[in-house]
């Protein structure tokens, strides 16, 4: 190509590029939320005066245009083939991809807040917990955990260290064992239900309930499902298959949501379908106190699950042996207040925690 | 507003340039002017007013000192203490009573004041306008529009480089615009764009990751060291070679900024490589006359050391910006006085080696918060303090930035630039070009619009 040609080449294709992404930009209609990201997207800002003179206009109109992108999601796909097969870097933004699984780096083990946490279960064994009930606690490592390689992550046996030194008082169980790689999502954080059969029965084990390893569960799979590191990482990942597990036992369960005041199913498909989320399904999503009835379980046994979302697949499959479990979600209710909705008996007490949610002390 | 921003590539740049091209000849002072008013106010919309009364005194007194002979000097004086003044005022008010707080048992309140973006930038070419009249080097500038356009002049005015009035005078009056001209502009733009974004933001990240740590090893401060050095490097001069390039779409030629500042074999050298429009403006308007080399031994040693002092502070106020400063100023001192000419005959690789670690040196003091971090982050690179070679996270970070790490380090060199310009490959270069422009052009976009680490290092200065 000649000297001449190029310039024309480059002068067009640079303007052609500028007023093309800034008609179309004007001409996209703005978009609510991001279903890739699970975010809201920054709208135009409201113009007032006093935000044009500190230079708050500025700023928000900045984070519209950089939200309301055109192709933003095809964008942000390009950045992270940059960063991950030319630049060759770890991770992007904290995700990496290795064999098509996507996982998050939670780095470094924040000693101080891991603490923190098990003091907001301390305070609550203190508080409301007594001699006739039965109490244990438990972590579910990060999928990072169980991953061989040089990425950076948090052991999950320090994390656990550090729990045992500031709750004694408690029985700690061990799944850790209990589940590998495969039992996660490949573009999600949480486990996968059908796979928690060993979670169950050595949590049943040691909590010395009645052995459901027998029992039978129709598997069904509810289609694809892309978890939340799928949109955050931006790259083109095989989605998971969503599946639940349900027998005759989980299908007569009801589900009270405390904040809701309703009645609502285990498995909460309507929601799913509409949410950005398909892990909702379990519970109807992230909620700060429910409670599941089984008309059928035994007199009386009643579980205080303190949990976070992993508890929300994992608690229909507890329910063959209590009449009722109540799951807790500190992040979203003050411990507090907790008297107000529970009435601390002699329950069983199991509080299972994910390695994330402590080592970024989130519990209220 | 940045030049890295969704709002300024997408939005202002496309108006802009499709208003410029459409008004006829006459106007287009005025299209860039009021273009340079908005791109200003975006960014700070009260200090707009600043910047329009900083013109306002530099155009009257430029027409005073032309037009009262006799009295030119007063009114040099005036207007220079007039814009100082008020540099001074935003920029060092609040470092200067901080440092007399420390002497008083009762304190002075601090005063509550942002510094506004550029004002280093934009003060030093008026003052050099102001000069120059005064010298008799330009002539003065009648028409306050031409004056105005030529200070705020959006390309070049919050992060420079510092274009004189002498540079552009004609071209305010008269300037080309060529197909040529603008697609070398886009090239520039494009090849800034992507220091700014591709290679200085991501060094940024990892020298911020290294502040945020806790495990600390010999190589982590390495880590720090060099992505430092490059981060600064690429940011500064991508923003020079961003303003460079639009100012060829507009018709405009600023002198260069940088000229491949890493491979100066002095530290003398460096300095004629880097940051080129403020070493020579410090020449020029404070070394020369103070004198210069043209004196006893003694003032020429304190005449650098002036210099270097301003320098230092020009970049910002606090402590370690006037270390910065005189570090440079005693290892300039050092090499005139007797190791430039053993540099000289010394093999190149010793002598870029020398170059290379004290000018990492200066930018860990550049970027230090404070003494003890300065050293600590010095003191660190030979492992003071009983500090591991090597941790797991210095080693995953080694690993996650080392082609960015040599992407910097080949880009901070000519070699691609003289594979580039070879006749050899003229043919092959040309059809690539296109190509490799818009791609970049592309990559940065996606880099902007997933809200990838940018930060404005400008504020400060």
């Amino acid at each position: 190509m000649k000297e001449k040609t190029k310039n024309k080449v480059v002068v067009f294709t640079f303007i052609l590029i500028l007023f093309a992404i800034l008609i179309a930009n004007i001409a996209k209609k703005d978009e609510e939320i991001s279903m890739t990201e699970r975010r809201k997207l920054t709208q135009f800002p409201k113009i007032t005066f006093e935000k044009i003179v500190n230079g708050k206009t500025s700023e928000e109109l900045d984070n519209y245009t950089v939200d309301q992108f055109i192709f933003r999601d095809t964008f942000r796909s390009i950045k992270s083939f940059w960063s991950n097969y030319i630049y060759r870097q770890k991770d992007n933004n904290g995700l990496f991809l290795k064999d098509g699984k996507i996982y998050k780096i939670e780095y470094p083990l924040k000693e101080a807040n891991i603490k923190k946490s098990a003091e907001k279960i301390k305070n609550i064994y203190d508080k409301y917990l007594n001699q006739d009930m039965k109490i244990y606690y438990s972590l579910i490592p990060d999928k990072n955990n169980y991953l061989e390689s040089d990425h950076l992550k948090i052991n999950a046996q320090d994390v656990q260290d550090i729990l045992q030194n500031t709750l004694p008082q408690m029985k700690y169980i061990d799944i850790t064992k209990d589940l590998k790689l495969e039992d996660y999502y490949n573009t999600d954080l949480h486990w996968k239900q059908e796979n928690l059969k060993e979670v169950v029965s050595t949590l049943e084990k040691e909590m010395k309930l009645k052995d459901t390893s027998n029992i039978n569960y129709d598997i069904e799979d509810l289609g694809d499902f892309y978890g939340a590191y799928y949109g955050q990482l931006g790259m083109q990942v095989i989605p998971d298959r969503i599946k639940i597990l349900t027998n005759k036992t989980i299908q007569n369960l009801i589900v009270y949501n405390f904040e809701t005041s309703k009645n609502e199913k285990v498995y909460n498909i309507e929601k799913m379908k509409k949410s950005s989320d398909k892990y909702d399904v379990f519970l109807s999503g992230a909620t700060a106190l429910i409670q599941i009835n089984n008309p059928n379980g035994p007199e009386g046994k009643e579980l205080l699950l303190f949990r976070d979302s992993f508890g929300s697949s994992l608690a229909p499959l507890l329910i063959e042996n209590y009449q009722k479990i109540t799951l807790i979600d500190l992040r979203y209710i003050s411990s507090s207040i907790l008297n107000q909705y529970v009435k601390f008996e002699k329950q069983d007490v199991l509080f299972l925690y994910n390695t994330l949610i402590l080592n970024q002390n989130v519990l209220k | 507003m940045v030049f890295s921003s969704i709002t300024f590539l997408f939005y202002f740049l496309p108006i802009t340039l499709a208003i410029y091209y459409i008004v006829p000849k006459k106007c287009k002072n005025l299209v860039l002017l009021i273009a340079s008013f908005i791109f200003y106010f975006f960014g700070e919309p009260t200090y707009v007013i600043l910047m329009a009364f900083s013109i306002a005194i530099t155009y009257i007194f430029g027409i005073l000192i032309d037009k009262y002979k006799k009295y030119r000097k007063l009114f040099l004086i005036i207007a220079i203490s007039i814009s100082l003044g008020l540099l001074v005022y935003f920029k060092y008010a609040n470092f200067i009573i901080q440092n007399i707080n420390l002497w008083l048992k009762n304190q002075i309140d601090f005063i509550y004041v942002a510094l506004p973006i550029g004002i280093s930038f934009y003060t030093f070419q008026m003052l050099s306008y102001l000069v120059d009249v005064y010298r008799g080097d330009v002539k003065v500038q009648k028409n306050i529009l031409k004056l105005a356009t030529y200070v705020s002049l959006f390309p070049q005015l919050i992060a420079g480089p510092i274009v004189r009035y002498k540079s552009i005078e004609d071209q305010l009056e008269n300037r080309t615009h060529t197909m040529q001209k603008f697609a070398l502009g886009v090239r520039r733009f494009i090849i800034g764009l992507s220091k700014k974004v591709l290679i200085a933001n991501c060094l940024g990240e990892l020298a911020n990751t290294f502040l945020a740590s806790k495990e600390m090893s010999i190589l982590y401060y390495w880590l720090y060291g060099i992505s430092a050095m490059l981060q600064i490097y690429f940011d500064f001069s991508g923003y020079s070679d961003m303003a460079i390039g639009l100012g060829k779409m507009f018709g405009f030629e600023f002198l260069e900024n940088f000229n491949y500042p890493y491979i100066a074999k002095s530290i003398t050298d460096f300095w004629r490589r880097w940051h080129i429009s403020l070493s020579s403006w410090f020449r020029d308007y404070v070394y020369i006359p103070l004198g210069g080399n043209r004196t006893t031994k003694i003032k020429w040693l304190r005449n650098i050391m002036i210099v270097w002092l301003l320098t230092g502070l020009w970049h910002g106020a606090a402590w370690n910006f006037i270390i910065w400063g005189l570090y440079f100023g005693i290892l300039l001192i050092i090499e005139k006085l007797f190791l430039g000419k053993f540099l000289e005959k010394m093999p190149k690789i010793f002598s870029h080696i020398y170059v290379l670690i004290l000018v990492m040196i200066s930018f860990i003091i550049f970027n230090g918060k404070n003494t003890v971090q300065i050293m600590q982050n010095i003191g660190g690179l030979v492992g003071i303090g009983g500090i591991p070679l090597i941790t797991p996270e210095s080693l995953y970070y080694l690993k996650s930035y080392i082609t960015i790490i040599i992407v910097g380090i080949v880009a901070s060199t000519p070699l691609i630039k003289n594979i580039v310009s070879s006749k050899k490959f003229e043919k092959i270069t040309n059809t690539l070009e296109p190509i490799f422009l818009i791609s970049l052009l592309i990559i940065c976009t996606s880099y902007i619009v997933d809200g990838s680490f940018n930060p404005f290092l400008y504020f400060r200065f």
